[in-house]
């Protein structure tokens, strides 16, 4: 496949990946638009691939949970945390985009590479496997990751619907 | 919850800037040669252009990765503070040399054009076209950021590090400061900024805390903070139309020079007395202190 080809086919679903891994569009189109050029300089080697996208969202991961991101990603984190903590009691408990928002206010919160899996797993449909290329770590790993990550939505959740319980 | 998720996670994906953008500049970025920049110096240098000053220590700091070299052809670029009314309160005129280097002249916006002072016209395209008049000289850009941004400015680089040979108080804009080194964030670095009573030179005392106050964001900047900065920036600048800013960015391959000096007028200088003369105020350095 070509540059062109690829960056055609997928340049949007890889926007929509790194928006939701990096919960800041900005950072995410900087991230997408550096390691894209990045990729074209060797797209010889990675368009011989057999799963090219694979390995491209492997560069966008990497470059989001690497150090130079790790200031940005706090900020986002505390202005979401800020978000996260207004949305219960301002929201309809019966509103399901209040509960759609206010999940999301929790998972941007989350440990930067536990999101990164969650989203692997729930967006990109990917297999143990494939997320583990993708963070390139092993298979256990990714479970525990997921598994930390699914723990700590649960119990905010759980919080959440007890809060709302007593104030209804 | 599963699905909850499922949800969440697509909410914040449809958030996504549009690919076309994305596209465009990729496209535009492929006429030259593999960039191999590091992450966020394209959009750090593209915004930071606008703000000439902060650029050169940008660069040194992130250490752009070595590009083709390439001569391009001196420029010169007008960059304008704007208060909350897009009245002109910040003038500089950047001349970007051949050869990387960067002069900075400061114009007081006390000058008069045609008898209208720069700060009273009423649009930046006619501060422009006054300035070229002025001084002869045709600039090639402009760019203008507003000077109220640099309250934010200040916060995502965690405050910028000012110091101060005396006490300052000026109750119009609320500068507050005793004599030292303060670090500045928010509100007070606008105070900061904008004190315009008391102080003994004027507009020409405002003029050196705006390139102290530049110095001091440069040396705050950091690989970590460069990218918040740059978004911070890119969001409060406006450039001309026909200026192709990634294009522009490019000449900064390095370390950049940059000397400041500052246009004066009479009538900037109401006490009459002599701004300091002899050594640069570029070598004051970044805590240089100021009046």
């Amino acid at each position: 496949m070509g540059f062109d080809q690829f960056v055609a086919d997928r340049l949007d679903r890889l926007l929509g990946y790194a928006t939701a891994i990096t919960c800041d569009k900005h950072l995410a189109q900087d991230i997408v638009q550096n390691v894209l050029m990045r990729a074209q300089g060797k797209w010889e080697r990675i368009g011989a691939m057999d799963a090219p996208y694979l390995y491209v969202k492997r560069m966008v991961t990497n470059d989001y949970l690497s150090w130079r991101h790790r200031r940005a990603a706090r900020e986002i984190a505390v202005e979401r945390g800020e978000l996260a903590r207004h949305v219960p009691s301002m929201a309809d408990p019966a509103d399901a985009h209040a509960e759609r928002e206010a999940m999301r206010a929790r998972i941007a919160i989350l440990p930067r590479k536990q999101r990164a899996a969650l989203v692997l797993r729930f967006y990109e449909d990917c297999s143990d496997a494939e997320i583990a290329q993708v963070l390139a770590c092993t298979e256990s790993t990714v479970r525990s990751q997921l598994s930390r990550a699914l723990q700590t939505l649960r119990t905010h959740e759980l919080a959440r619907s007890a809060t709302l319980g007593v104030h209804s | 919850m599963n699905e909850l998720i499922r949800q969440a996670i697509a909410a914040e994906a449809e958030e996504r800037v549009d690919s076309r953008t994305v596209m465009a500049n990729l496209h535009k970025a492929r006429k030259r040669k593999p960039l191999g920049l590091i992450v966020g110096v394209a959009t750090l240098t593209a915004a930071a252009a606008a703000a000439a000053v902060i650029i050169p220590a940008t660069i040194k700091k992130t250490e752009a990765a070595p590009m083709a070299a390439q001569t391009t052809p001196a420029q010169s670029v007008l960059l304008l503070g704007t208060d909350d009314h897009n009245r002109a309160d910040a003038i500089v005129l950047a001349r970007f040399g051949e050869d990387g280097s960067v002069d900075a002249l400061s114009l007081s916006r006390e000058l008069t054009y045609q008898s209208t002072r720069l700060s009273q016209l009423e649009s930046p395209a006619k501060v422009v076209e006054a300035v070229e008049k002025l001084t002869g000289t045709r600039a090639d850009h402009h760019a203008v950021i507003k000077m109220a941004d640099f309250g934010k400015i200040s916060q995502a680089v965690g405050g910028v590090e000012v110091c101060l040979k005396s006490a300052a108080n000026d109750p119009y804009s609320g500068a507050n400061f005793l004599a030292g080194k303060h670090t500045l964030t928010g509100d007070q670095a606008l105070a900061f900024l904008r004190q315009r009573l008391n102080l003994p030179r004027g507009d020409l005392d405002r003029i050196a805390r705006h390139q102290a106050f530049l110095a001091g964001i440069a040396a705050k900047l950091t690989k970590d903070n460069a990218v918040a900065l740059a978004r911070e920036v890119s969001r409060s600048v406006q450039v001309d139309a026909g200026w192709d800013v990634l294009e522009f960015a490019q000449r900064f391959q390095g370390p950049v020079k940059i000397r400041t000096k500052t246009f004066e007028s009479t009538a900037a200088n109401p006490s009459g007395q002599a701004p300091e003369s002899g050594a640069p105020e570029s070598n004051k350095g970044p805590l240089g202190c100021v009046d």
